[in-house]
């Protein structure tokens, strides 16, 4: 695979806007937020690199990273334990910054030596706050065909919420002001209401040229590859914008987190998301699900291992969920291992993982404010 | 480098009585409790109990349980130093045998044992569901001193005649061996799953080979040869849930039996006894708004818009609204359209059921029965399948096949 002239490899930033999700980012970083009854946010990417021939893929780690790491294994469930390429776990190269990197300049500048050393002509590089069922073959050969230095992924939609709510020291996002299939303009934490063409964070490279842009722009201090590096080379660099049509679930804080696990309650939205390439995920070895006589479930997805005796409504449920005899679940997401005792009552909520509701008790949140139980706390 | 222990999986039985879901299958790759094969259970019990080197001898419709097994990953059998293997026959200098009994199967793979030294051969029968710890068998077959151990089970006294049955002493050696007799002297029916010191077996095994009357077979030729010259052989008295899974109706109640672990003893949520099987990959499964499930259980990937009611669904089943599936084992990948009426059977994989199409559904009286409906066929909407029915190709729509 090596020898030809197409082949990628792949870039991921697990850490990428830890800061506007902070309960859930508190005991692991972006991309191991549990997402879609099952998942981690990371696996959509790594999932649909494997699947998409990009088999030697780099996650620069910042920091909180050690669920992932314990989440990825040696990389098995995504097919990446290869002798040529697999997966690699970069922590930041402290020896070099003397502080964690900022910006995927400094991440990219750690592992200069790394991309040297590599074979693979072109690279892609995502964040892992969005799940996309993403094809990147698709993607490097219209990077290929249009001859462009980069090219810039975008998808068409409203800013998030959670975005227009990001103070700047928090982080960036970008809208693209595209001419002609080029990107003329990058909008850094736009305001604009209505429809804009929101980047993904996702891009196609040549490997030598991303090695000379962040050479030179690290030794000038820069940080941000898109602020920073693609925004002051816009004259000179042929900056290609590739729009993607396909279902995309982005993740920019609590509330979107729980509207967008919401949103695949809807059969055509689930399909959107999985019907393309499988996405992978650490095995658990759950046995199936178990709806006990009385209990009752509508409207709820459910991952294996979990017991249900009471009642669930409109909710999504991780691995090896419990709900007790008479327990009422609305609105809810319950992450892997959660207890709703028996008679507990509770709507509207975000359980972290091993999250317990006692016997009988009642915990409400609203629909427009869910409520958030951290990681093994006990109502 | 030497084993303690290796152990030997049969797992090339036909399963002729399973025959619409074993056309192209060998019956331990039969799927089992929702997302399960029945070779899991031998397997995780292996692995569980600390034998981390299985040969797998396989003959009957080899390529699903082949590729299920693979390198032995799930089971955590991909071992540097044993782990798991297919062992097919094989063609030899002196020309090549398919394997001709059971005990057949085991000499013509002596070389592989032979390259562990071990001690002790268990050997395991690949068609039954059972959670059993082989480290407390082995225990007991140290402890006795035996030549031989087998499992068994205590039976009800009268169906103890449908069973290979040991007459113990009162220290549990056995003193004799009746093989389905009218007149049973014990309720102890073999497992058919035996402990060997391998240098005995060994011996037994090539002394077998070369007496051109035998059948090549444990139960009718090595274990009484064994009690022919005075070995010394031990019963080990099991108590947990077995099964054999041979029969339709027996495969059809053990699935049963799995939705009520409170009664049956078969407990697949157990954290510490766990199950191993090769995943789907699928996504979690989805329950509609208009559905209503009861005491049943489902897995990944299916989505339920339809009653599903004391019945286990396999990976990807698509439940259609205003179908109806009761004590039914569905296995992957089917889908049961609008209307259907799937009751009191077994859908085997990827098979596709009309709307209002009538599968099974247990009548009154003496007809009751298992329905059966082989993997890939086609139901056309509105056909009717009696209890009972074995069906293997595709059924016409409204066609009644009883």
């Amino acid at each position: 695979m090596l020898s030809n002239n197409t082949s990628a490899l792949g870039i991921i930033f697990p850490n990428t806007y830890d800061s506007i999700i902070p309960e859930l980012t508190n005991v692991r970083l972006m991309a191991s937020i549990p997402f879609a009854s099952r998942y981690r946010m990371i696996d959509f990417m790594l999932s649909s690199m494997a699947s998409s021939d990009v088999n030697n893929i780099s996650l620069l780690v910042n920091k909180n990273y050690l669920s992932l790491m314990d989440h990825l294994g040696s990389g098995r469930e995504w097919d990446l334990v290869r002798k040529n390429g697999g997966l690699h776990l970069f922590p930041p190269n402290v020896e070099r910054t003397s502080t964690v990197y900022t910006g995927r300049v400094s991440a990219i500048a750690g592992i200069l030596d790394f991309l040297r050393g590599q074979k693979e002509k072109y690279v892609v590089m995502a964040d892992s706050n969005i799940a996309v069922n993403f094809d990147f073959k698709a993607l490097i050969q219209a990077h290929i065909e249009s001859g462009a230095d980069v090219t810039a992924v975008y998808n068409e939609q409203e800013i998030p919420e959670g975005y227009l709510r990001m103070r700047n020291e928090q982080g960036f996002y970008y809208c693209y002001g595209v001419d002609d299939g080029r990107v003329k303009r990058i909008h850094v934490n736009s305001k604009e209401p209505g429809i804009q063409n929101l980047s993904m964070n996702i891009f196609a490279v040549e490997r030598e040229l991303l090695i000379k842009l962040i050479n030179d722009a690290f030794v000038c201090g820069l940080r941000y590859w898109e602020r920073d590096v693609l925004l002051n080379q816009l004259d000179t660099l042929d900056i290609q914008a590739y729009k993607y049509d396909g279902y995309v679930a982005r993740i920019t804080g609590v509330k979107d987190y729980f509207d967008e696990n919401m949103k695949l309650l809807d059969d055509a939205n689930l399909d959107a998301l999985f019907s393309g390439n499988s996405i992978y995920t650490k095995i658990r070895d759950d046995n199936p699900t178990r709806y006990v006589a009385g209990a009752k479930a509508v409207n709820t997805m459910a991952a294996d291992g979990c017991v249900i005796e009471g009642e669930v409504e409109n909710s999504v449920l991780f691995r090896g969920v419990k709900v007790g005899k008479g327990a009422k679940v609305k609105n809810c997401i319950l992450m892997q291992d959660t207890v709703i005792e028996a008679g507990a009552n509770v709507e509207n909520l975000i359980t972290d993982k091993e999250v317990r509701v006692t016997e009988g008790k009642e915990v409400k949140g609203t629909d427009i404010y869910p409520v958030y139980i951290a990681k093994r706390h006990t109502v | 480098m030497a084993k303690e222990i290796v152990a030997m999986l049969l797992a090339g039985g036909q399963g002729s009585r399973l025959y619409a879901l074993t056309q192209n299958l060998a019956k331990p790759a039969v799927p089992f409790g929702g997302k399960y094969r029945i070779i899991d259970f031998p397997l995780s019990n292996c692995v569980n109990s600390g034998i981390d080197t299985v040969g797998i001898l396989t003959q009957y419709q080899p390529l699903v349980l082949n590729e299920y097994i693979g390198n032995g990953q799930p089971w955590d059998l991909d071992r540097l130093n044993g782990g798991v293997h297919v062992l097919p026959p094989y063609q030899k200098a002196t020309g090549s045998d398919w394997f001709k009994g059971t005990a057949n199967a085991i000499y013509q793979h002596i070389s592989f044992i032979d390259r562990y030294d071990p001690e002790y051969v268990i050997i395991l029968s690949g068609d039954q569901i059972c959670k059993q710890d082989y480290s407390e068998f082995l225990a007991f077959h140290k402890a006795k001193g035996a030549d031989f151990s087998v499992a068994v089970m205590e039976v009800p006294w009268d169906e103890a005649s449908r069973f290979g049955l040991m007459v113990t002493d009162a220290n549990s050696k056995i003193t004799e061996f009746q093989e389905k007799p009218k007149n049973p002297k014990s309720n102890l029916a073999s497992m058919g799953n035996y402990i060997f010191k391998w240098d005995i077996l060994r011996q037994y095994l090539i002394e077998d080979e070369a007496d051109p009357e035998s059948e090549n077979d444990f139960g009718k030729n090595i274990i009484p040869n064994l009690l022919k010259d005075g070995r010394d052989m031990y019963a080990f008295r099991f108590d947990g849930y077995w099964k054999d899974v041979g029969t339709i109706p027996s495969l059809w109640e053990a699935n049963m039996e799995v939705l009520d672990p409170e009664h049956s003893g078969i407990d697949l949520f157990d954290e510490n006894w766990k199950i191993y099987s090769r995943n789907s990959g699928m996504t979690g499964h989805k329950i509609g708004a208009n559905a209503f499930v009861e005491n049943s259980m489902i897995t990944d990937g299916c989505r339920v818009n339809g009653d599903v009611k004391n019945s286990i669904l396999f990976a990807g089943v698509k439940v259609e609204p205003g179908a109806v599936v009761e004590e039914a084992v569905v296995m992957g990948g089917t889908t049961i359209k609008a209307g259907a009426v799937v009751k009191h059977c077994i859908v085997a994989e990827n098979v596709i059921i009309g709307e209002y199409a009538v599968v099974g559904a247990m009548p009154e009286g003496d007809a009751a029965g298992v329905a059966t409906v082989g993997p890939g066929v086609v139901i056309g909407d509105h056909a009717k399948i009696g209890p009972n029915a074995m069906i293997r190709n595709n059924v016409e729509g409204g066609e009644v096949v009883c």
